[in-house]
């Protein structure tokens, strides 16, 4: 007999946060973890003497629910930092949390818009809730063979939709296939204001602001990241995978690193185990991975054991990594605000450096976004697309470092004069180190046709796969991408109703 | 009954008015139609811009016209004749070609001499489209429930449209979902490998939009063009004999036949609303017009901002009317020839000339077309859907020579620093110079040439924006919620007044449809 009831594939927050939820209703649990580290995009890791960084995420919260649920003791997260927009005349935007503070500095752009503002925030923030609870309602296959049981949820989501009132009801759902360019066009007349938000449209996907289905992308990166600006995450993020592995611990599971799983053994359509690198096979009944789901299907499965339609369908599973780190370690005389700096100086500005990711290049003059704690500067640079025309990631290490310096020097004088070291992430980095297919965060592109009940496959949305036993838990599923957990809480309870 | 005094009066004689007042006409009504110009047809006509020379000015082909209009107006009768368009052609840079035929095994075959892979594809590909097409059809001849109102008409419609949609097969929910969503780049990714292939099919994606093929949404438009038919066959394209003023004369002279009054150099000032309902409408001559029923069926914009003071109409509507996308992508050049232009792909006269022939030699191509028109400079190496109707129907154009129409994508609306004659000149001068290199003799072939921008479809044919399709196919701007949310079902907030045209479900194309559903909306309205 098997001596676990659950093998989980990848200590990421979502496998984590899996494991405890099945862990919690008494199952018994094994996480295996490729890397020598537990956390997967959510680490905290140290580049030499005196440098370290949150290596992916500059600030990460899981969903309250999950929270509350497993109990987690997670440190406060501190206080919002302004948001603080670097503009092309050296000007800057500052949006505050505090909405009085922010009308104020969006007044000096637009009357009009900080007259709006608040009723722009209270609207993200139904937007965001309405997000969050469509993300709670596991997803039904379509009408034609649904039960009622399964139907039921969505019915009360729409219910909800509903509730909002005909006029919040048809903004949410336009705005969902809106771009980001459209969506802010309604709201606001400033470009800098209406850049500002489209940043936070396009982070961690490969679209412009331009793009159909921003308006969408927008309100999923509100509501993890809770607003415009982080909240960094005290010690950091690293401390909530830590609290993660605790709580599994405490409650029976074990979490083995260094481990890596090589396949996943499937006897006549079931899946009854797994096989290590070192050749050992592990037995159990559930088998539940939250790698993305291109690399479980077709890599750790095999097609030859997948339905050739399906491996079709999998096959077209779009992941389109375009982010890259830059980690800078500084002489402390960085000169830059306290805050998350965004250089997104008008919408223009970010389509430009989108269109360079559409031919395989890196962008000239890219969007970042910047970090700081203590001496670290740590800057999320877009877009190097992972797809490069030319693939010789040596140079493009070094391009994207280069662009990253200047770019932010540009705007801030003197921050190149106190750099002492980098470290860079690419995309390339991001598959290798980090095992995310095609360095792609979200594990699966966030557009109009990759959400809701088509992710991560039209049908599949429920966290099963052709093969019994095994399921997907991590951000390539209904509730992903991003830091939140959802994915992982999801599929543990559409298992734990079987 | 009075003079001047009617059942309903129809303002625009596009096709889509010409259709709405003959389907109220047919009904027993006493209609009269309004129209600004001296002819009537609106982007769906023919005229004779060099002696001797016709050209269908704006809207070249005809595919999407509902069969059911055809029938019960009798089209065929009053000079409706389409004629069939039997290939399409797209010269690549490498001197070769790509054809598509109306035959699919000649198709098939022509693939396979690109790409044995995409040939294979080509099959099921078809197969899934014209099925997808198929299955969503029904939904375009629908009047769109208004989804957050509690009204009998509403629920009921909702529940037809979910009845329909569990008659579907799960596959082909699951089809229609992702055409709906995808970017058309993705949708041919899946399926093809072959540039100039998905180039080609991309293309349908992007006409009267300003996108691109990367962007997600345009499978729809690329669903959206799928869905012609003549004669109940699906994905044909046609040419109306005489152009697509062809068809709006057809039309016209049902219209007439039917008993419909057509007053052309009729422009309207405002509709007249007495006691919060319409009754009426006054035209910019003084003239005023007494109808319980006025139906416009021109652009949202000036429907609703132009033809009714803001104040009869709820603030909402107003915002969603003025944020309501119609910027004009694309360009037509209209040139008359004394010879044939000689393809360097495929030398002499040949089957090219009479079918279309597409300058879209890859998906980056047209995207890169699209990126230059983002910032508001039209595209360099530009997107061109050209054809020859004296071709394929010789009254075009005086013996021997010919008449060709070229649609041109991207060319912005609010280009920079706005349109003037250079920058006209300079379009056209591009498009040309596009064409020469696959054409190298075209620059002698031709004795005269219109260049038409976005901003001379809007000061010639009437439509704000120079949208083609009165406003952007984009998923937030269909169904539910085209021209506005809550008002789909071609009524409008200001009683007596309803709105059918190619703002209106299911968006533009020479279709007829928003006509025939507005006229179906009054007929139910009022008897």
């Amino acid at each position: 007999m098997a001596a676990y009831d659950a093998i989980i594939i990848g200590a990421g927050h979502n496998g984590l946060v899996a494991a405890n939820y099945l862990a919690k209703a008494g199952r018994k649990v094994l996480v295996f973890e490729r890397r020598g580290i537990a956390g997967g995009q959510l680490v905290t890791e140290s580049f030499g003497d005196g440098f370290s960084a949150d290596s992916l995420h500059a600030s990460a919260h899981l969903r309250p629910d999950i929270v509350r649920d497993l109990g987690l003791n997670l440190p406060a997260a501190s206080a919002r930092s302004p948001y603080v927009c670097l503009l092309s005349d050296g000007k800057r935007l500052t949006i505050d949390a505090d909405l009085a503070r922010a009308r104020a500095t969006i007044r000096e752009f637009s009357a009009h818009d900080a007259e709006r503002w608040p009723e722009f925030v209270a609207f993200m923030e139904r937007a965001a809730a309405f997000l969050d609870a469509a993300y709670r309602t596991p997803m039904p296959r379509l009408p034609h063979f649904a039960p009622v049981r399964e139907g039921l949820p969505l019915a009360g989501l729409l219910w909800k939709l509903r509730r909002l009132g005909g006029r919040d009801m048809f903004r949410i759902v336009r705005a969902m296939s809106m771009s980001a360019e459209e969506f802010t066009d309604n709201w606001f007349e400033s470009d800098a204001l209406r850049a500002a938000i489209s940043a936070l449209a396009i982070h961690g996907v490969t679209l412009g602001p331009m793009s159909a289905g921003t308006g969408f992308t927008l309100m999923h990166n509100w509501l993890n990241r809770g607003g415009l600006a982080h909240r960094p995450v005290a010690n950091g993020v690293g401390t909530i995978a830590v609290a993660l592995v605790d709580a599994l611990k405490a409650r029976g599971g074990d979490v083995r690193t260094s481990v890596e799983v090589q396949s996943i053994i499937v006897d006549r359509e079931r899946a009854t185990g797994v096989r290590l690198a070192s050749g050992e096979e592990i037995p159990a009944p559930l088998i539940l991975s939250a790698a993305d789901p291109r690399h479980t299907l077709l890599k750790l499965v095999g097609a030859a054991e997948l339905p050739p339609e399906f491996v079709w369908q999998a096959q077209s599973i779009k992941l389109r990594g375009c982010v890259a780190k830059v980690h800078v370690q500084t002489n402390g005389q960085h000169g830059l605000p306290e805050g998350t700096l965004a250089v997104a100086p008008s919408i223009r500005y970010l389509e430009r450096a989108y269109d360079a990711a559409k031919y395989g290049e890196i962008s000239k003059e890219p969007y970042l976004e910047v970090t700081t704690n203590g001496n670290v500067v740590s800057i999320h640079f877009q877009f190097a697309p992972h797809a490069l025309r030319n693939p010789d990631w040596n140079a493009a290490n070094g391009i994207v470092e280069q662009r990253a310096v200047d770019t932010l020097d540009a705007h801030c004088p003197g921050f190149k004069a106190s750099v002492k070291r980098m470290q860079v992430i690419t995309p390339r980095d991001l598959e290798s180190t980090y095992g995310l297919s095609e360095g792609d965060l979200n594990h699966g592109q966030l557009i109009l046709d990759q959400i809701f009940f088509m992710r991560p496959l039209p049908g599949w949305s429920k966290h099963a796969t052709p093969v019994d036993g095994l399921f997907l838990c991590g951000s390539g599923v209904h509730g992903g991408g991003g830091i939140s957990g959802a994915s992982g809480r999801n599929a543990a309870k559409a298992v734990l109703k079987l | 009954m009075a003079a001047n005094q009617y059942d309903a009066i129809v303002i625009g004689a596009g096709h889509n008015g010409l259709v709405a007042a003959s389907y109220l006409a047919r009904a027993g009504k006493k209609v009269v139609i309004l129209e600004r110009r001296e002819v009537v047809g609106g982007a769906a006509m023919t005229e004779e811009i060099f002696p001797g020379y016709r050209f269908t000015e704006f809207s070249y082909v005809v595919s999407l016209l509902r069969p059911e209009i055809i029938r019960d107006l009798e089209l065929p009768k009053h000079g409706l004749k389409i004629l069939p368009l039997p290939s399409t052609v797209t010269p690549l840079d490498n001197g070769d070609y790509l054809g598509s035929w109306d035959d699919h095994d000649l198709t098939r075959q022509e693939v396979y001499r690109h790409s044995p892979k995409d040939a294979e594809a080509y099959d099921e590909y078809s197969r899934v489209m014209a099925r997808a097409a198929k299955a969503i059809k029904p939904i375009i001849g629908m009047v769109p429930p208004d989804p957050s109102s509690l009204s009998p008409r509403d629920l009921l419609g909702l529940l037809k449209l979910g009845q329909y949609a569990r008659s579907l097969s799960e596959k082909e929910l699951y089809r229609i979902a992702k055409l709906v969503t995808q970017s058309s780049a993705d949708l041919l990714d899946e399926w093809f490998e072959f540039d100039a292939l998905k180039g080609t099919k991309s293309a349908s994606g992007i006409i009267g939009t300003f996108l691109g093929p990367r962007s997600p949404g345009t499978a729809y438009v690329l669903l959206h063009h799928y869905m012609g038919e003549i004669d109940g066959a699906f994905r044909a394209w046609g040419f109306a004999k005489n152009g697509t003023g062809g068809v709006s004369a057809a039309i016209a002279n049902s219209a007439r036949a039917l008993g419909v009054e057509i007053r052309t150099n009729a422009p309207v000032d405002k509709v007249i609303v007495k006691g919060g309902v319409a009754a009426g409408v006054a035209l910019q001559n003084g003239d005023e017009l007494r109808a319980k029923v006025v139906l416009s069926a021109a652009d949202p914009k000036r429907t609703f901002l132009q033809f009714v003071d803001s104040k009869h109409l709820p603030d909402d509507f107003v915002q969603s009317i003025k944020s309501f996308r119609v910027r004009g992508s694309s360009g037509k050049l209209n040139i008359a020839l004394n010879a044939l232009p000689d393809f360097t792909c495929l030398p002499g006269e040949g089957p090219l000339h009479r079918g279309a022939i597409s300058i879209s030699p890859s998906v980056d191509y047209i995207e890169r077309a699209y990126d230059e028109a983002k910032y508001g400079q039209f595209s360099k190496n530009p997107y061109i859907d050209m054809i020859i109707p004296s071709m394929i129907d010789r009254d075009m154009a005086p013996p021997g020579h010919h008449v060709m129409s070229c649609f041109v994508q991207y060319a912005p609306y609010d280009i920079e620093g706005g349109w003037d004659d250079a920058k006209r000149d300079a379009f056209g001068e591009t498009v040309i110079s596009t064409i020469e290199k696959y054409a190298p003799n075209i620059r002698q072939c031709i004795v005269g040439k219109q260049v038409i921008t976005p901003k001379d479809i809007e000061r010639i044919a009437g439509i704000t924006g120079g949208n083609i399709f009165h406003g952007e196919l984009l998923l937030h701007q269909l169904f539910f919620f085209r021209p506005a949310p809550q008002w789909a079902d071609f009524r409008t907030p200001l009683p007596g007044y309803y709105f059918g045209a190619a703002g209106a479900h299911p968006g533009g194309g020479v279709m007829g449809a928003p006509g025939k559903l507005a006229a179906d909306a009054i007929l139910k309205d009022v008897d």
